[in-house]
């Protein structure tokens, strides 16, 4: 059957359904899953396009979350207004944590300076009380909407998946553009890619801050809903959650961080009756995708019909 | 005023001098072959001429203008576009998408053209893989378009490697040893492809090669580099006459 890719669209139309069939605390679940579909999303530009081992990704969350945050609490600026500041703030930590990859730094190396970088950050949100509450936190109000408090699960979702759809789309028409095919060449073959007249240095940056702004986004998303930032929140545990999505999902698949977004964050919530239990099958989890889906559930479904595989999805 | 001039460059490496004074031109619509044995600079020389080795010493002119203290992909945007020895070729991506990434430069869509999804954006995305698709059907391989490039034979992944190099009708390309691993009856047809590049676009191709006999059919001028000097330069014929090139590089 022959099907175009605006079927797409389905999904979140159907999804505008969902709040009928839940309860609050299922659609916090789901809530949580849209944060993290964007934050897979950004992070897989960095890791799965431009192939760099750049661990910076919880150090974008935090800024964009704390940015929102302090400029709600702080100055009083609606959170609807946060949004895009958050991702500029996470924009310019990418910049600054392409620096290191600018200089040549790779692999290894690359991996513990941009694992420093988030560290660093978690050290700064504890030191800094005025701003964010320091290791006591911040208490964000419930988020504000031209006027309108989003008070409920509900309320937060339908700003939620606006949010996602729009980055979504936006993230796609980058990735299967020229600017695309210039991370993935980067990812390939940097000495070749620089050959084919590609200015590396500025995809870095490009990759990076694209990455930074997405999941700043997403962590101006997390700060609505969970309405408190502690520095906690932000730190190896919340990088390894990351990681499981991309790898889980698919490496440098758009789908692939849908999924895996929603696999990762689902799995603990599933076991939350049977204490210990969730950390154990959030590990099952992990290992059996890795085991048997390599190429993560995104391979799976482009399985099921041509139209879900991405194009720069490789099968097994 | 040659289309490329170097004069005197050296590369040198710590106490290691891996190119020695060397000095050629290259003009338009000659074949040049760069041949030494193991060691003796070649691959170094491309990639000083391609801007990834910097010079020690010396000049490369390009067009008239100095390009020797350029990036490489400042170098390529100017027009001297090269292949490699081995694996240049982006593997996730599939051969149309690796010619492509050779228009790199072609193809004028802006991140915020791409990001409003633009009609301009949009024209200019298809009009490149439209010549993309024309390119490879000139050569001969339209039907390896949509297949990963890590998944063509090494024949193919070659001429997709010169098809992308070429994408953008540079005036000067370098071809590292562009016959290894081919069988004859894909030399020969490599060889007629080199030379009607050259003769029909009036392009300036340098070759590296180890393939002697193919060397001599394809090449206008052959040039010997030996312990990174360039000890011999001329007609084939004539070059394989050499006393010193006999002795230092057939070994005779």
């Amino acid at each position: 059957m022959k099907l175009s890719r605006s079927v797409f669209w389905l999904i979140p139309l159907a999804a505008l359904a969902l709040p009928l069939f839940v309860n609050q605390y299922h659609q916090y679940v789901v809530n949580l899953i849209l944060v993290y579909v964007v934050v897979g999303v950004g992070f897989n530009i960095v890791v799965g396009n431009l192939g760099q081992l750049a661990f910076s990704n919880v150090a974008f969350f935090g800024i964009g979350a704390y940015a929102s945050g302090i400029l709600t609490t702080q100055l009083g600026i609606p959170w609807w207004l946060t949004v895009i500041p958050a991702g500029v703030a996470g924009a310019i930590a990418g910049c600054a944590a392409s620096i290191p990859a600018l200089r040549g730094v790779r692999l290894f190396y690359l991996a513990i300076m941009t694992l420093a970088f988030g560290e660093l950050m978690r050290w700064s949100y504890i030191r800094t009380p005025s701003l964010t509450g320091g290791s006591m936190g911040l208490t964000v109000p419930p988020p504000e909407l031209f006027g309108w408090v989003l008070e409920t699960e509900t309320h937060k979702f339908y700003v939620f998946i606006v949010i996602v759809v729009v980055l979504v789309v936006a993230v796609s028409r980058i990735l299967e553009s020229r600017i695309g095919r210039a991370f993935l060449s980067i990812k390939n073959d940097e000495r070749a890619a620089a050959a084919m007249a590609v200015p590396t240095g500025r995809y870095f940056v490009l990759a990076f801050a694209l990455s930074g702004f997405v999941v700043g986004v997403g962590g101006a998303m997390y700060a609505a809903l969970v309405g408190h930032l502690s520095p906690e929140s932000f730190d190896l545990v919340q990088l390894i959650l990351h990681f499981a999505i991309i790898m889980v999902g698919g490496l440098g698949s758009l789908v692939g961080s849908i999924l895996g977004a929603t696999l990762i964050t689902a799995t603990p919530e599933l076991f939350r009756d049977w204490p210990g239990f969730e950390e154990l099958m959030f590990g099952v989890v992990i290992v059996l995708v890795i085991l048997f889906l390599p190429r993560g559930l995104a391979s799976l479904l482009a399985r099921v019909h041509p139209i879900f595989k991405d194009r720069y999805l490789r099968e097994d | 005023m040659a289309l490329l001039e170097v004069s005197g460059a050296s590369v040198r490496f710590g106490g290691l001098t891996a190119v020695n004074e060397v000095s050629f031109e290259a003009e338009p619509g000659e074949v040049r072959a760069l041949i030494g044995p193991n060691g003796a600079g070649k691959t170094t020389l491309f990639k000083a001429i391609a801007g990834e080795e910097p010079l020690s010493a010396g000049a490369i002119r390009f067009q008239g203008e100095p390009v020797h203290a350029l990036t490489p992909h400042e170098i390529s945007a100017r027009g001297v576009r090269r292949t490699f020895q081995n694996g240049g070729l982006f593997g996730e991506l599939t051969a149309l998408e690796n010619i492509l990434a050779g228009l790199h430069t072609r193809i004028p869509s802006s991140f915020g053209g791409l990001l409003l999804g633009t009609r301009a954006a949009r024209a200019a995305e298809k009009n490149g893989t439209r010549q993309a698709r024309a390119l490879l059907e000139m050569m001969g391989i339209p039907h390896v378009a949509d297949q990963w490039a890590r998944d063509l034979s090494g024949g193919q992944q070659r001429m997709v490697e010169i098809v992308r190099a070429l994408a953008t009708d540079p005036p000067l390309l370098l071809l590292d040893e562009p016959a290894v691993g081919l069988a004859p009856p894909a030399r020969e047809e490599l060889m007629k492809i080199i030379r009607r590049l050259v003769e029909e676009e009036n392009i300036a191709v340098i070759l590296i090669e180890h393939a002697i006999e193919f060397v001599m059919t394809v090449c206008d001028t052959l040039m010997v580099l030996n312990n990174g000097e360039l000890i011999a330069e001329g007609p084939p014929e004539e070059v394989r006459q050499n006393r010193e090139v006999l002795e230092a590089y057939l070994g005779r």
